[in-house]
């Protein structure tokens, strides 16, 4: 009757007999197929989940930003309209943003967190399982806009009423990525509420709301299970760097989401109510929206960058067969970038005329931030000072991370001085900045851990040849897209803007860009298929063809259900790497075999919960576009979310116990390397 | 998880708990007076910054209070604190500075005055 | 013998629970949250310290909505709500099931009155002139306080649920006190909100002749 698990250990999970939650309902603990994976709370299947859609989105905000760069490959073009045009840089910096880079770096978070730290699960096993539920239903909406453009360009909405009666017929969002108001607010007085722009927006104010939702959920979950469930003799400092940073982006998220939490939320009201928190007409500063949302924003660009930061810690030291030098150092300023990244956000606004005193102070404050990070680019270099570097893929593109990010960071400290900036602001120059931290830095680090951690996901090796192939082209392919962007912003062509004039000396690097991006996306392609072909049919290996250093690493691959058949005990950093090669061994608690481990139950309501947003998140759209009765969608979206909760509550955490192998000494040392 | 797996709370956890239980009242009377205080305050014939100055300092005691004592923040490990007192800082700092952005002067009265 | 304690009983590397610390960590975040919404009501009533515009084209001020004796009533419910509340955990963690029910109930009671007490106040204020679409003042308002007492109102729906759920039997013992305490900590949270919003946007607005936002317009009679 409790909601302990009596049961005696299984060697496999179908082997459970059947049980009932408190709420009379059969578990899918024994479950296998679709129904495994749709109510799995393993972190490990739910890193790859998040991976595989993460994978699928990148490919679709690429197609975007082809669309995109085909556009301005010509001077007047006319490949997509002007409106269209806007629809594809908002939806591209969004996919890339939100559907791209936080999924696959959530996809790390979650594979690697619980090994790294010696545990068996996260905190919060159903939670993590909502999260990964609220990305998905709020990438289907944000996405779902798209659809709905794509009918009302085919002529499919026509004959409806409401359809007539649209002032604006955008479906997609078309305000940029940021969606500053007033373009996306209202004005008139007396809620009359007016607006600029059509639904585009509210899909994507509800869409972000939610995919915010999912984030946070997650981050709670993740400074849980560093803080609470690391292993015995695991202390704060002998964490890996990559859950270290893990941790600092996780407090970041719970801290800078609540701020575009409550502007989506004012935006709405003006857009849905007739608030005034945006309306000039009434006396609402549109700026403030500029102020909320970079008091989130930037603090996002940083949750963007530093898991790829604690990836490129964790490949560079194995790759140099040296510990990470300076690691206190390299740990402290994660830190301090963390927190010093809340107090630099006006200088996304140097030209909305915030007075000089502001100015300055942003302007200093944003110089000062380059400081740690440029100390953790030496720290990275004392790691490879005299070390024998192998030059696998994860460590080429490692590499390609230090020298392209600091680019990057150059023409970022450039945008740090107000004069300067003046002339930068919506130029080209800002988008070469900042693809080159994203593109340079964010994705060739992510790719080195895709490279890096295969092997143990998957079991299986990505075949070299094709990686490096991959590997230079995107790099090559970004670098000519995006370099001669520095040229471009400095030469005065402007950002978001669906064509440009000949005779203005554009033409000839715009179309060199054109090219590179196409070079850059066959290289995507090449390094996605690579690993998606990988993890089917690539050649097998053992748990460690890197002689790696950290925990998961001493598990096979892929790692079984149950990560460690028993509990580590470490003595020190970098334990397995110790283990292997140095004196101090990791040691083992007396767990598991044939008792047991304790592995919790799968659920199906967490996504039954998540299930809410997807009717929210089409209520709100639909209720804008003046379909009769969408308000009672948003009102059963918010009941099915309070009934999947109050069920998730009721039917208790359950949970089984599963046999491990028995110990049999010492984790296998390293395979001879592959490379 | 019935009770009836677990031992009954030991004698020196009661004992504490009744102590805590009369703090807890002590504070909710303290907690009244402070309220009433602060609105007897406002009516008073003293210089505005005075009264503001007065009025924060209850109100951040009284916030403190509650954490402290009905949070058993006091009682619990000191990470709890330092998470909350992040949150908190941080909150006050960055809102602190936007209210300092914004001034009367700079605002545009054409389209409302 | 069978020791298999459930993922959430088994001892954690602060030793803190992982349901207190991560409704702490909810709460540091919801800091963030309520600043925002609080600095959005300040920073206008910095900008437009005379208050709104009413239906007619009136100037309005502030004080003229707000109704002291009703918000001092209904903050104080809410400190008295914190108290049951803090009473309502200790009975838990002594094991005094009936203790905890008539706490939790007079919890429940004093939050509906204070929900009344503000859905009253919107009322009030809604036929006195201010509404969320005429005004800025309105739309910051009615969304920060709103806010808060939907949060409120999401607090008693938990401790209804708590309190019928303790019928089942089901609710006891160590991990039951945990589940009242965060619960608990939640509702002091919300407590604590209130106490900052009834400084903050009703307090200050008493000093001076435009409340403390006043200074620099000339003086009005009031």
């Amino acid at each position: 009757m409790s909601h302990d698990s009596h049961h005696a250990p299984v060697a496999c999970k179908t082997e459970l007999a059947p049980e009932r939650s408190d709420l009379g309902l059969y578990r899918p603990d024994r479950a296998t197929g679709w129904t495994d994976w749709l109510t799995t709370v393993d972190h490990k299947k739910i890193g790859i989940m998040y991976g595989a859609f993460a994978m699928l989105y990148f490919l679709i905000g690429g197609v975007e930003a082809l669309a995109i760069r085909t556009q301005l490959a010509r001077p007047d073009n006319d490949f997509v309209t002007a409106r269209m045009y806007n629809q594809l840089f908002t939806m591209h910096g969004t996919t890339m943003i939100f559907l791209g880079v936080m999924p696959l770096s959530a996809a790390f978070f979650n594979f690697l967190v619980p090994l790294q730290v010696g545990a068996r699960d996260v905190a919060f096993p159903r939670l993590n399982a909502f999260s990964l539920w609220t990305f998905v239903f709020g990438a289907f909406v944000l996405n779902a806009s798209w659809l709905f453009e794509f009918g009302h360009l085919a002529g499919w909405f026509d004959s409806f009423a409401w359809h007539k009666a649209l002032v604006y017929t955008d479906f997609a969002p078309a305000n940029g990525w940021f969606s500053y108001a007033p373009l996306s607010g209202t004005f008139g007085a007396n809620g009359q509420a007016l607006r600029f722009t059509g639904v585009g927006t509210d899909f994507w104010i509800i869409g972000i709301q939610i995919l915010g939702i999912a984030s946070l959920a997650a981050s709670f979950n993740f400074i849980c299970t560093i803080i609470n469930m690391r292993a015995k003799g695991m202390t704060m400092m002998r964490l890996p760097v990559f859950t270290w940073m893990t941790l600092v982006t996780s407090v970041l998220i719970i801290l800078a989401f609540p701020a575009i939490t409550v502007a989506l939320i004012e935006l709405m009201f003006d857009r849905a109510f007739g608030a005034n928190f945006f309306n000039p007409s009434a006396g609402g500063q549109p700026v403030l929206w500029q102020h909320l949302f970079w008091i989130f924003g930037h603090p996002e660009v940083y949750i963007l960058v530093l898991p790829a930061m604690g990836i490129v810690s964790e490949v560079l030291p194995t790759f140099t067969g040296k510990s990470l030098f300076g690691y206190p150092i390299i740990v402290f300023s994660g830190a301090v970038i963390g927190f010093l990244g809340f107090a630099v956000w006006s200088h996304h606004m140097f030209t909305t005329g915030l007075g000089p005193v502001p100015t300055a102070a942003f302007s200093l404050l944003t110089m000062a931030i380059a400081v740690p990070t440029g100390v953790k680019i030496f720290n990275w270099l004392g790691t490879i000072w005299g070390g024998r570097i192998r030059f696998t893929p994860p460590m080429v593109l490692a590499l390609g991370f230090i020298w392209m990010f600091m680019c990057g960071g150059f023409s970022g400290v450039m945008h740090s001085s107000a004069p300067a900036d003046s002339q930068q602001q919506d130029s080209y120059f800002v988008i070469a900045h900042f693809h080159y931290v994203l593109l340079g830095g964010v994705l060739l680090g992510l790719m080195a851990g895709l490279y890096f951690w295969f092997p143990k996901i998957f079991g299986r090796m990505p075949n070299a040849p094709v990686a490096y192939l991959g590997s230079a082209l995107v790099i090559l392919g970004f670098n000519l897209a995006f370099g001669p962007m520095h040229y471009l912003g400095l030469a005065g062509q402007p950002r978001r803007t669906h064509t440009y004039h000949a005779g203005n000396g554009w033409e000839t690097w715009n179309f060199v860009a054109t090219i590179g991006a196409y070079v850059l996306g066959i290289g995507v392609v090449i390094v996605f298929g690579n690993l998606v072909w990988t993890a089917f049919r690539g050649k097998k290996c053992g748990n460690d063809p890197w002689d790696g250093r950290t925990l998961e690493w001493s598990l096979p691959s892929p790692v079984p259900e149950y990560n460690f058949a028993q509990a580590p005990v470490v003595a020190t950093r970098d334990a397995f790497f110790e283990h292997k090669h140095g004196a101090k061994k990791i040691g083992l608690e007396n767990d598991g075999g044939e008792a047991g481990v304790h592995m919790p139950s799968q659920s199906w309501m967490p996504m039954l919960a998540s299930a809410g947003f997807l009717f929210i998140g089409f209520g709100m759209p639909m209720m804008a576009m003046g379909i009769p009765h969408a308000g009672w969608l948003v009102i059963s979206g918010l009941g099915v979310l309070f009934l999947g909760i109050w069920l998730w509550a009721l039917e208790g955490p359950g949970g089984y116990m599963l046999k491990t192998p028995a110990p049999s000494g010492a984790p296998a040392p390293a395979e001879t390397v592959a490379h | 998880m019935s009770s009836s797996h677990e031992a009954a709370p030991s004698k020196a956890f009661l004992a504490e708990e009744v102590r805590r239980y009369h703090h807890f009242i002590v504070l909710a009377l303290w907690l009244a007076v402070v309220t009433g205080a602060e609105i007897v305050l406002i009516y008073l014939p003293l210089p505005t910054a005075v009264i503001f100055t007065i009025l924060t300092l209850m109100s951040a005691g009284k916030f403190f209070a509650v954490i402290l004592w009905f949070m058993h923040l006091i009682y619990d490990k000191r990470l709890l604190f330092w998470c909350f007192l992040a949150g908190l800082v941080l909150a006050f700092a960055t809102y602190a500075a936007l209210l300092c952005l914004f001034s009367a002067e700079r605002i545009d009265t054409r389209w409302f005055s | 013998m069978s020791d298999h304690a459930a993922a959430h009983e088994a001892p954690t590397s602060t030793g803190i629970d992982h349901k207190k610390l991560i409704m702490w960590l909810f709460l540091a975040s919801d800091c963030m949250f309520f600043g925002t919404l609080i600095s959005t009501h300040l920073l206008y009533r910095k900008l437009f310290p005379a208050g709104f515009t009413d239906a007619e084209g009136h100037q309005r001020f502030i004080q003229d909505l707000f109704s002291i004796e009703l918000t001092s009533f209904s903050t104080f419910i809410l400190l008295m709500s914190s108290f049951l509340m803090a009473l309502a955990v200790s009975a838990m963690h002594k094991g005094q099931l009936k203790s905890f029910r008539r706490n939790v109930l007079g919890v429940i009671i004093f939050g509906l009155i204070f929900l009344g007490c503000q859905v009253f106040e919107f009322t009030h204020f809604y036929h006195k002139g201010l509404t969320i679409q005429n005004s800025v003042l309105g739309s910051t308002f009615y969304v920060l306080t709103g806010t808060h007492g939907t949060h409120v109102a999401i607090g008693v729906l938990w401790l209804i649920l708590l309190y019928f759920y303790s019928f089942t039997g089901k609710l006891g013992g160590h991990m039951g006190a945990l589940d009242v305490e965060v619960a608990g900590l939640y509702w002091h949270f919300v407590d604590i909100v209130w106490i900052i919003i009834f400084t903050a946007v009703y307090l200050v607005e008493y000093l001076g002749p435009y409340g403390i936002w006043g200074s620099g317009l000339p003086a009005v009679v009031k």
